[in-house]
């Protein structure tokens, strides 16, 4: 009976050691509905914006080097733009429908909320920006 | 003609009479957790949103136990604005498949992104939200929905609405908020967020229990072992949580439902593109659903590919689970390398199990509905037959899980008698108190005829 016990619990740690090693997408970062993220207007994220996305103005932008220099209230950040990283354009305040961006319509002087990525401080994992008046 | 005279004396008494009479039926205060669960239940089932008609309970229906199937659709108007691509032309292609949602209970969503509303979906069921205060936290954050990442923002049940009312509610498909809908203010997200989290079970029960059904006794001891059915590896205490990793382990896991074969959906000529599950893209993992109260809630999986609780638990016995990465994971660690195998007699055991652990619930939740109504103050009130209505439905709920599977007849008779009762509750003011604890004690019995009874 104790010999089964035993068995059995070695079986269930087994278990737990492959599945939590092996399984993809046992992983360990919180996911968001990034694709309705996407409607969200700059500074209404639930539960982000203001906490944990910076909301600025953007001082200027490096195209060679991919990073976007963004003004906030207290000081100024650079972070980087990479191939996973998802450009919004947010036109909400002109009524018309958000749509995807790049990094080339991050310009200076427009508003911007910037997510970083999970676990870095200076690459973006998405990046909402307001386009100047149409 | 005399107008009926009181003397002052008589008056005062008469007064103070009313006032004591109304100071006892008036309801007792509400505590301010009270108070904001049930501003999120207005919300949940009455606000659009200033979108195109859905409430939150268009796809999470009270009597349909929060979720939908196609025999429920069926019985819906056609007017319902469950039905808004089939009338409003703004939505008509792009945001619904009609056939699929009313043969097959599947729901749209644009979870990989919006760039392509032609080709770039999934078809998905719509899951219960009952028990959500045990399955949504994990030790990797919350998981919601499906696939665990159902919400934006911060991905909380909190975020869960403001992702909801964009795919859903609105009015055209350029989703602009202030145009097509508004978005959720925080204070009707908290409310929202209290609301789902006091639905159904607060706790996760402890397995095993003293069953009295010889058959679903025999599945939970199959459920149990870790060398058998090895069910409570990923569900433990038959919910969300894995029985590893530490406590809230709501896991996410690959098991290959996405890869069934004749998945019914698929079998039309209806484009249902593949689901990749968690992530953008996606890893195919998807998350652990509590089991409790999986009986009364199919069709089963994120695709609804499986009709009954016999068939969601067969599935673990086919190849596409064993051939799957958690199937393969759980054979590299059986001595004989097997993945899980099962009887059909094993297969329906477990099934059984299920289904009596089902009816438990449904009886615990209609004891405690009923058991509010008697709360001194809430007489009379309308309150007090909408809440005989839920638990009529959820004892009705109960007898449906036992008498498909030819389980339990005492008890499905006890939980009839039961829900006479109720009904009768509902239909009279003056001996309702009567009626309501028959209907306790009706259901008290059919709980005896499940499980030993463990307390006085």
């Amino acid at each position: 009976m104790i010999r089964q016990y035993t068995l059995a619990r070695y079986a269930l740690a087994r278990y737990a050691l492959a599945l939590l090693i092996a399984i993809p997408g046992t992983g360990f970062l919180a996911h968001a509905q990034e694709a309705t993220e996407r409607f969200i207007p700059i500074g209404q994220s639930p539960g982000l914006s203001g906490k944990e996305t910076m909301l600025g103005e953007i001082r200027g932008v490096d195209a060679n080097a991919r990073s976007v220099e963004v003004a906030t209230s207290d000081r100024t950040y650079r972070v980087t733009v990479t191939d996973t990283t998802r450009i919004w354009i947010d036109r909400s305040q002109h009524k018309l429908p958000a749509i995807t961006g790049t990094i080339a319509d991050c310009q200076q002087g427009r508003e911007i909320e910037v997510k970083l990525a999970d676990g870095r401080e200076d690459v973006a994992d998405w990046i909402k920006v307001r386009p100047a008046a149409p | 003609m005399h107008e009926p005279c009181i003397a002052p004396a008589s008056q005062a008494l008469f007064l103070a009479a009313s006032l004591s009479l109304l100071a006892c039926t008036a309801p007792p205060p509400a505590s301010p957790e009270q108070a904001l669960i049930a501003r999120g239940e207005k919300l949940f089932f009455e606000e659009t949103f200033g979108g195109n008609g859905r409430t939150c309970a268009t796809c999470h229906p009270r009597e349909n136990n929060f979720a939908l199937d196609a025999a429920f659709i069926a019985t819906l108007p056609s007017d319902d604005p469950l039905f808004v691509a089939e009338r409003v032309p703004e939505l008509k292609t792009g945001f619904e498949n009609p056939r699929l949602m009313r043969e097959f209970g599947l729901i749209r969503e644009n979870l990989d992104g919006f760039d392509d509303l032609e080709r770039r979906f999934v078809m998905r069921g719509v899951p219960h939200v009952l028990a959500m205060r045990v399955s949504v936290a994990s030790v990797a954050g919350p998981r919601t929905g499906w696939s665990g990442d159902g919400a934006p923002g911060d991905g909380t049940l909190r975020s869960f609405a403001t992702g909801a009312v964009i795919q859903h509610f609105t009015r055209t498909l350029n989703r602009v908020p202030g145009v097509d809908f508004r978005l959720p203010t925080p204070e009707e997200l908290d409310a929202i967020e209290a609301f789902t989290l006091s639905l159904g079970r607060q706790a996760d029960i402890s397995l095993p229990l003293a069953l009295k059904g010889t058959v679903a006794r025999r599945g939970q001891e199959i459920f149990l072992d870790n060398a058998l059915g090895k069910c409570n590896v990923c569900h433990v205490n038959a919910g969300a949580n894995a029985s590893f990793g530490g406590p809230g382990n709501n896991a996410n896991f690959d098991t290959g439902v996405e890869r069934l074969p004749d998945q019914p959906a698929r079998l039309t000529t209806e484009l249902v593109p593949v689901d990749d599950g968690l992530g953008i893209p996606g890893d195919g993992t998807f998350n652990t659903p509590p089991l409790v109260e999986a009986a009364d809630s199919g069709p089963f999986f994120h695709n609804n590919a499986v009709e009954t609780i016999e068939g969601a638990v067969a599935f673990y016995n086919g190849r596409v689970f064993n051939e799957s990465p958690a199937g393969r994971f759980l054979a590299s660690s059986d001595p004989q390398g097997v993945g899980i195998r099962l009887d059909a007699t094993q297969v329906v055991a477990i099934a059984a199990f299920l289904r009596v652990l089902n009816a438990l619930e449904n009886t615990r939740e209609s004891l405690a509905l009923l058991e509010s109504t008697l709360v001194k103050g809430t007489a009379g009130s309308l309150r007090v037959r909408e809440t005989l209505a839920r638990a009529a439905a959820e004892t009705g709920h109960g007898i449906r899980v036992l008498r498909e599977g030819g389980l339990h007849p005492q008890a499905v008779a006890r939980l009839e008698a039961a829900r006479k009762q109720i009904e009768s509750a509902r239909r009279s003011s003056l001996g309702r108190g009567g009626h309501v604890r028959r209907a306790i004690d009706a259901h008290r019995l059919a709980r005896d005829e499940l499980v030993e009874r463990t307390s006085p």
